[in-house]
């Protein structure tokens, strides 16, 4: 849903970064308002994953130049625990596993860090087992999966299940999926996308980081923009992501060296 | 995320490093029979006692220091340590009322409060004070259900009959160069007696507190269980922080009869030295249990985190047929501690199982060592053994090493062995920080986890101490 | 083979290694009976070099005296072989030698070292040095059928990028003792595969050290072991990281039938500069007799954080589940036991070099039995 007039949530300006000594965001301009669902779609090695993982405060990552400013607050100054505590949260591609740490408490532990954040009363044991529960229904996901250690022998659908879960509890406003979709079959990629358009409102915004058309035949986004080289290349509404499904991404090449040439780094705004 | 941060944060201050400034009887230092004649006498001793300690001293003579563990340490001078001191109180008070106010204020600040009032509910505590006992809890209520609880010199005048039958027989006093030292030399303990077919009404509970800077400590733990009794002990340590070391050589011996079984879990807090490894407790402790009875059952559990040098293998002879030796241990060590820590399970009967499950985490300069062993006798008939070791690393300096010996002579047994290695990855902790778990606090969950198949050992009373004691070790500045 | 002044007092070993035997108090020869190697006549082999007449492939050439030793003790260094006591005694017995070069890719080569019926120590001493590069496979055939006592030091140097197919094929006899160890150092990027195959012998110690100098390098050690009667077989590995990267893959087999013996030491060590090592031990035995023993120590020491290290053991019967598989297709619980046990040596016997093929290992080692 686009409403001008909404709040800003996230501005990214010029941004770039590096792992290690290897560029691989050079010059990223995003804007983010409440109530927006924006699809990023590019090749493998395009630069998607790394904004994520930029975003949410990855320690691998080198930031060199640009902003990123979240509710009027400079995103990069923040440890990555801070960032999810005032309402960013990162779906990972490949959620870790973490032996012997129960999901369960796992997940208090983060929404009460949230809910402090938010100035809300911590749950105890109970109220959030009651909460937990409830929000269990989102995903669609087997109580039993709470005694489990957090990821630990999940499947890959399970895995991203929690991942929603997560994103349940903890109430982002700015939810960045990565890669949501990879590795589902259909009937999990179904549950996590309802899942996804279920939490997905007008105070909040939602950055969805695809290659596939499939997922956003599913959640239909407002804006969708083409990443290629640490760029984003071009931006246009849900027909873009149609058409890129039409005629895949060789057109990329042509217009990065295009852009080679003309050192163009501004975004070309199509339709 | 660097791990050197990760090693910050295990770091962290002794918070039991106190002294107790109370007038202390100590005799001169130093270790001759006449010593060991002249504990003997303090403390009143029948002469069987003294015949064994004379023994015990007269092979220790012959014995020497074993240096096969994975650790380094300065010759230790025998003849430089007090071998017994005790707080200035005649005869042990039939009432806590009498008990000197100073010693009661320590305990309290440890954690331990005696007083009628405020005593743990359920768990009966003997409160040992450098060399003696100075008070049991709940004794009357225990003796109603013929449970024997007490101080191992009360013991020796009430039950002098079954000190004599049992004492010794587990670990001889020649077993080894600490056990020896133990028994020519030890001054109090713990005596536990459960009688045929009592289940112990409550957690036994035995805390041990070293506070002279030069005095050596030697306690002697004693517990029988017979034809189908159980119970389950717990033993806690701390000491204060001096910038010399302090000897802990105890000994611990459990009997288990015909379907009887004991717990004993250690929650080990001795000082452990600064971070250059200065001070600390030296801890050689000697500890076995005997399944002498069918179906009996021994559960060792441990919690160790203190001590400049741990040498310590809870250890298991399973006789009796199908009985059951476990062993469950967490070791942290960090800065310049050492610990060479781990079980031997001796298969003798047919159908005997044992499990052990040990995790070490090393952090700092420390080295970490699990040395086991699992023997199948020829008559061990299929007997049964699963073993898993894991270790943690935190930082580049710490050495997790594993020797677990596997000797079998009986083709009708498995013995099944797994270890692995792992560390607190960035990957893992950018996950956790990433939903708002800060950086603390996400490697104190993952290392509660390292350790949950142990905690789950630990009487409930105690899970959370364990708990609560390791995320103060992990608790700290982050860098 | 030189005169050696011997004496013929029963510690002419000690006086040849220059050092008293190894004895129960050492943990390295806690389990390790030497007896049989004592019972031998104390005299050295007699019978002709066995390296004689060995006929090198395209690719191998012989080193010179001189520069043999220039070469030989970085290795031993390497592996802290040099104190080693069955080193020792193999130096001081004057040892026939052979010393190779091995350029690009070279042919097979299988050496046999037949001790044959005669009394006495029969020493020996190889020497490989792979250059950079180099790829070659050797199959060591040990054999005896009397009363003595083979002593073979082998001394290994891979150069970056070699890769070697090493194989011990060694099948002796009640009376006859092996001592062989092995010094291998490795370069980066260098690969190693070391499968050694021992049964029969009344006495046999194989003490494989493996140094990967600066890490990433593949070692891979299989090694069986076979023990029946009054036999003592004995293996103590070591492998060292000496940088980042590394790569161990060990597995141990035992068969322990009779009243034989099994003793399996084996050493991983990862310091601290071996970062991303990535080492996995796993020691299998199968005790099929109630006076035969097992016992088996793996010795991990860990300084280095960022390192896979995993190892395992197990010491059993056959498996119960697997025999009842195959008696329930209709096998005989006999014929299944035999099937299974052939299997269960097959897994390291098929990775020894491909010559080994020719002289059949399992039935060379595992003899059908009455």
């Amino acid at each position: 849903m686009i409403r001008p007039d909404a709040p800003l949530l996230l501005e990214i300006r010029d941004l770039h970064a590096r792992v290690e000594d290897q560029p691989i965001l050079k010059g990223v301009n995003l804007t983010l308002r409440a109530g927006e669902i924006h699809a990023v779609m590019g090749r493998n090695g395009s630069g998607k994953s790394t904004l994520s993982k930029v975003l949410a405060g990855h320690p691998a990552y080198t930031v060199t130049a640009g902003s990123v400013t979240y509710r009027g607050a400079d995103l990069l100054e923040l440890d990555p625990e801070q960032r999810a505590r005032i309402g960013l949260f990162l779906g990972f591609q490949y959620p870790v596993e973490i032996p012997g740490v129960s999901n369960l408490e796992f997940l208090r532990v983060a929404t009460n860090a949230r809910r402090a954040e938010r100035g809300e009363e911590e749950l105890d044991t109970f109220a959030f087992e009651d909460l937990v529960r409830e929000r269990l229904k989102v995903v669609q996901m087997d109580p039993a999966f709470l005694e489990r250690s957090v990821n630990e022998g999940f499947s890959g659908g399970e895995k991203k299940r929690n991942e929603i879960l997560q994103m349940a509890l903890l109430e982002p406003l700015v939810a960045i999926l990565d890669e949501t979709d990879s590795g589902l079959d259909i009937d999990a990629l179904r549950i996590v996308a309802e899942g996804v358009s279920q939490l997905a409102g007008p105070d909040n915004a939602t950055l969805l980081i695809t290659h596939y058309q499939r997922l956003l035949d599913l959640i239909t986004p407002d804006y969708v923009h083409v990443m290629a080289a640490g760029r984003i290349l071009r931006t246009g509404g849900k027909e873009l992501a149609l058409e890129l499904e039409r005629t895949g991404y060789d057109w990329v090449d042509q217009e990065l060296a295009n852009l080679e040439a003309t050192s163009e780094r501004e975004p070309v705004e199509v339709a | 995320m660097s791990t050197a941060t990760v090693g910050d944060l295990v770091s962290q201050p002794y918070k039991h490093g106190f002294v107790t400034d109370i007038e202390t009887e100590k005799i001169a230092k130093g270790l001759s029979e006449d010593v060991v004649r002249l504990i003997s006498s303090k403390k009143d001793e029948p002469d069987f006692l003294l015949a064994f300690r004379l023994r015990a001293y007269r092979q220790w003579l012959q014995m020497e220091e074993p240096n096969w563990a994975a650790l380094g340490y300065p010759v230790i001078d025998y003849q430089n340590i007090i071998y017994y001191a005790a707080p200035k109180q005649q005869e042990k008070k039939a009432s806590l009322d009498e008990v000197d106010p100073k010693l009661l204020e320590t305990f309290e600040k440890l954690g331990i409060p005696l007083s009628e009032q405020k005593r743990l509910s359920n768990v009966a505590v003997d409160a040992v004070f450098d060399s003696v006992s100075i008070a049991t809890t709940y004794r009357e209520k225990l003796a109603e259900h013929g449970v024997i609880f007490c101080s191992i010199s009360e013991a020796v005048k009430e039950h002098p009959d079954l000190i004599e039958k049992y004492l010794g027989t587990v670990v001889p006093s020649n077993d080894n160069y600490f056990a020896a030292l133990n028994s020519a030399v030890f001054s109090d303990g713990s005596f536990v007696f459960i009688p045929k077919g009592v289940e112990c009404p409550m957690e036994l509970s035995t805390y041990f507190r070293i506070n002279s800077a030069d005095t050596g400590q030697f306690e002697r733990t004693l517990i029988v269980a017979e034809e189908g009794a159980s119970v389950s002990y717990l033993e806690g340590c701390t000491a204060p922080m001096f910038d010399t070391n302090q000897l802990h050589a105890a000994v611990v011996e459990l009997v288990v009869l015909d379907d009887a079984s004991i717990k004993y879990s250690t929650v080990q807090n001795w000082y452990a030295g600064d971070e250059h490894g200065v001070g600390g407790i030296y801890n050689f402790v000697t500890k076995r249990g005997q399944c002498r009875g069918d179906r009996s059952r021994i559960s060792w559990t441990q919690v160790e985190t203190g001590s400049a040098i741990t040498w310590k293998y809870p250890s298991c002879v399973l006789q009796g047929a199908d009985s059951v030796g476990e062993f469950y241990s967490v070791a942290l060590t960090n800065n310049r501690q050492q610990a060479d820590t781990g079980t031997k399970m001796i298969h003798v009967g047919p159908r005997t199982r044992s499990t052990i499950v040990s995790k070490g985490i090393s952090a700092g300069h420390s080295s970490n060592s699990y040395r086991g062993l699992v023997q199948i006798g020829p008559k061990a008939v299929g007997a049964k053994n699963y073993s898993q070791c894991d270790s943690m690393l935190i930082g580049d300096q710490a050495a997790a090493n594993t020797y677990p010996y596997i000797r079998s002579q009986q083709p009708d047994a498995a013995v099944e062995h797994e270890a692995s290695t792992c560390r607190i990855s960035a990957d893992q902790l950018f996950y956790l920080q990433s939903r708002g778990i800060g950086f603390e606090e996400a490697v104190s969950m993952m290392v509660s986890g390292f350790c949950r198949d142990v905690f789950n050992q630990l009487p409930m009373e105690f899970a959370a101490e364990a708990d609560k004691l390791l995320a103060l070790k992990l608790e700290g500045s982050v860098g | 083979m030189p005169a050696v002044a011997l004496p013929a007092t029963a510690d002419w070993l000690a006086a040849l290694a220059g050092e008293p035997l190894p004895g129960r108090r050492q943990e390295d020869w806690r389990f390790t009976d030497l007896a049989p190697l004592q019972a031998v006549a104390p005299q050295l082999w007699a019978g002709p070099d066995p390296f004689a007449h060995v006929v090198l492939p395209a690719g191998v050439t012989r080193l010179d005296g001189a520069e043999i030793q220039a070469l030989a003790d970085p290795i031993l260094h390497a592996t802290g072989s040099a104190t080693a006591w069955p080193v020792r005694l193999n130096q001081g017995a004057s040892p026939h030698g052979l010393a190779l070069r091995v350029s690009g890719a070279a042919g097979p080569l299988q050496l046999q070292l037949d001790a044959g019926d005669g009394p006495g120590l029969l020493a020996l001493q190889l020497l490989l040095v792979l250059e950079e590069g180099a790829s070659f496979e050797l199959l060591v055939r040990h054999a005896s059928r009397g009363a003595n006592a083979t002593s073979l030091v082998t001394l290994v140097q891979l150069g970056r990028g070699a890769r070697l197919n090493l194989g011990v094929l060694a099948a002796g006899d009640a009376r006859a003792s092996l001592l062989s160890h092995l010094a291998i150092s490795q370069a980066p990027a260098s690969e190693l595969q070391l499968t050694t195959a021992v049964g029969g012998w009344g006495l046999s110690r194989l003490e494989p050290r493996v140094c990967q100098l600066e890490g990433a390098a593949q070692t891979r050690l299989r090694a069986l072991q076979l023990v029946d009667g009054q036999e003592l077989a004995d293996t103590h590995s070591q492998v060292s990281f000496g940088g980042p990267e590394g790569e161990l893959d060990q597995l141990h087999k035992v068969v322990a039938d009779g009243a034989g013996r099994s003793v399996f030491n084996g050493a991983v060590r990862v310091p601290r500069q071996a970062q991303q090592t990535n080492a996995a031990q796993l020691s299998r035995s199968l005790l099929l007799s109630e006076r035969a023993r097992v016992d088996t120590k793996p010795e991990l020491e860990i300084v280095a954080d960022d390192v896979k290290c995993a190892h395992g053991a197990t010491v059993s019967r056959l498996q119960q589940n697997e025999l009842f598989y195959l008696q329930s297709r209709g096998i005989a619980a006999d014929q299944a036991s035999k099937l299974l046990l052939r299997g269960y040596c097959e897994e390291v016997l098929r990775e020894l070099p491909a010559a080994a093929a020719a002289c059949h290992p399992l039935q060379l080692l595992l003899p059908e039995r009455p």
